[in-house]
């Protein structure tokens, strides 16, 4: 996902710069993985340790953290792991690091906080590594930390060039389709500039410092306003909170915008097969919305599925979209359902049904195991990989 | 593993533990459960993890305790309180890292509630929706057998010439039958309108509910939540 930001990176010479003055001699890769693997043996002690050290020398820092962090400690080894095993491969771990940086932005975080994780993670690897810790570990943990500091500095300096750090979204209105999805429509401040089928990630009020991945479901419109579809998840902190508690008024802040599952410029020649599980439908919306603004639009068949009819819950705009444009044909799924009249079934034995598909684009958004399924149907039939579009959730999603 | 499992140079760590792979048992020879197995070794894993934490701690022990002497001070002086910056440090990381695994329990119990409240409302709402159905399809079905009746009285009565007391029994039993009607249709919309009131009364309750809970945010969830129209946030330092 940090690949697919626009624009912003660190010039890739940052760490062969490092390299050539002669401290990469020093720094003993395996003696570093070495030592971190013994330290991550302790578990979630090594994480609980480091954030509690941070918030005793920095108390101001805590604010900029969830009440609960038990997910957190887990992101933080997660991106240790990445860190300390990829740290021979420098290309793969800059656009990496470059991507942390810019998306620590949203978090409030400054270099100042740099230094001070730094300190914190210095004091815990020492803490938990007892009589094997030397000058020598200490002397290639400060070098290693300088390095990932200045990476996620530099983009994200870089990226303060570009963009704010996050935006003031104001609900502006609220409507509750179904039993358990919420389309809100959001104004934010300043004009957000994306591209259709792309999400941004949402904080709450009342769930502060709980940022969740919502795709706008319309391509950018000239008063800039930005359609969401909320899916109540049983359990879901942010998404019970979008669901019950937002009404018009309500202010959210919203991060940069990022994803993959966007139409590339310039258009192949091909129509489009867009297939949508749910509120998986909110970017292929978007991708369709984008192409009612085109003067030659590509032929499109859109697919929206529901395991019951009362999941459609946007049928009533697709149909009015499809009335208005001959190239766009709308095909309503619902899993099972006797009342139903349309097409039953799962999507992807729906969409085989319909015939031979290989000439397509397809873009793919829903539920894993549903885009998962359709992808390997699709590929069974002979689409080829580069014509199957789905959303790249990267490193964000494990 | 080809080496020898316990060898104090080369020690084994709890990760490695995990991925320990038996080989299959020969034909005819059952082997031991699998799944007892892996319990074990999930046991002796989270066992030797409280081993290793124990062994820093006493080594953190150790090096003030060592400290102390070498700095001269007597024994038992700091008498329950840590002597020196470092360990009122140490101190104070454990004391907040405790208050912070009970923060999250609490916080991983009400989301655990709020999940089973949820799953609750939606049974009944599809337990709702289906009586309603059954109702209403009860209710349609009585009243096209009425009509189907009446239809066939009519039918039949129709080719003998109509006496004006016929007459007036077909007009009786038309007004019986639109009466009858208006009936059900009173019947059936004051049933539909019980059940949205229960909705909304319930709805009602799911707000309050969420408005106690507003003072405490819940915590992230492992899985993402926009259901495939997002990810989980990538929120690491």
């Amino acid at each position: 996902m940090a690949a697919t930001c626009t624009g912003v990176s660190v010039p890739r010479s940052h760490i062969w710069r490092l390299r050539r003055r002669g401290r990469r001699e020093q720094l003993d890769v395996a003696r570093l993985q070495k030592n971190f693997a013994d330290v991550a043996a302790h578990g979630d002690e090594v994480p609980l340790f480091f954030y509690s050290d941070l918030f005793i020398r920095h108390p101001e820092v805590r604010d900029m953290f969830p009440i609960s962090m038990e997910a957190q400690r887990g992101h933080l080894v997660d991106a240790l792991v990445r860190i300390v095993s990829n740290v021979d491969s420098t290309a793969d771990l800059t656009v990496f690091l470059e991507g942390l940086g810019r998306d620590h932005r949203k978090f409030g975080a400054l270099a100042d906080h740099y230094d001070a994780v730094g300190a914190s993670l210095l004091a815990t690897l020492q803490y938990f590594s007892g009589p094997s810790w030397t000058p020598d570990l200490q002397a290639d943990w400060t070098a290693a930390y300088e390095l990932i500091g200045s990476v996620m500095v530099g983009a994200a300096r870089a990226d303060e060039q570009l963009r704010p750090p996050w935006w003031r979204g104001t609900v502006v209105s609220h409507e509750r389709r179904s039993f358990d999805v919420s389309v809100l429509h959001v104004q934010p401040e300043p004009a957000l500039d994306y591209a259709a089928g792309q999400s941004v990630a949402i904080e709450c009020p009342s769930r502060p410092r709980l940022w969740r991945y919502y795709s706008m479901a319309n391509a950018p419109r000239r008063d800039g306003l930005l359609e969401f579809h909320i899916k109540l998840i049983d359990g879901g902190a942010v998404s019970m909170a979008l669901t019950s508690q937002t009404a018009a008024g309500t202010e959210v802040r919203l991060g940069a915008p990022i994803g993959v599952l966007t139409l590339r410029e310039p258009l192949p020649d091909r129509d489009l097969l867009l297939v949508a599980g749910s509120t998986g439908l909110a970017p292929l919306k978007a991708i369709a919305d984008q192409l009612t603004m085109l003067p030659h639009p590509p032929s499109v068949h859109l697919f929206f599925g529901a395991r019951r009819a009362d999941g459609l819950y946007d049928l009533d705009s697709l149909e009015k979209m499809a009335a208005e444009h001959e190239w766009l044909t709308v095909t309503p799924v619902v899993l099972a359902d006797p009342r139903f009249r349309g097409e039953t079934g799962s999507l992807c034995d729906v969409v085989s049904r319909h015939g031979d598909w290989s000439g397509h684009d397809a873009y793919l958004a829903g539920p894993t195991q549903m885009v998962e399924e359709t992808a390997a149907r699709l590929a069974a039939t002979g689409m080829a990989q580069d014509q199957i579009h789905i959303e790249d959730f990267g490193w964000s999603e494990r | 593993m080809t080496t020898a499992w316990f060898d104090e140079q080369n020690r084994m760590s709890p990760e490695e533990l995990l991925s320990v792979s038996f080989p299959i048992s020969r034909r005819g020879r059952r082997g031991y459960d699998e799944e007892s197995v892996q319990e074990f070794l999930h046991a002796v894993h989270a066992q030797y993890v409280r081993v290793l934490n124990d062994r820093t701690s006493l080594w953190q022990e150790v090096q003030r305790l060592r400290r102390r002497i070498i700095s001269g001070q007597p024994d038992g002086e700091a008498n329950g309180v840590p002597a020196g910056e470092a360990e009122g440090h140490v101190h104070a990381v454990r004391v907040l890292s405790a208050a912070q695994v009970t923060a999250d329990r609490y916080v991983a119990d009400a989301q655990a509630y709020s999940s089973r409240l949820t799953e609750e409302a939606r049974l009944r709402r599809d337990e709702i929706m289906q009586e309603a159905q059954r109702y209403s399809d009860m209710v349609m079905e009585e009243a096209h057998t009425r009509a189907r009746e009446a239809a066939v009285t009519a039918l039949n009565a129709a080719p003998t010439p109509q006496t004006y007391q016929q007459q007036q029994a077909a007009r009786a039993e038309l007004a019986y039958l639109r009466t009858y009607g208006d009936v059900y249709r009173a019947h059936l919309r004051a049933y539909t309108e019980g059940i949205l009131r229960g909705i909304e009364d319930w709805e009602r309750k799911e707000s309050t509910f969420e408005e106690e809970a507003h003072g405490a945010p819940m915590a992230a969830l492992p899985m993402p939540e926009s259901n495939g129209n997002g990810a989980s946030p990538p929120v690491s330092w």
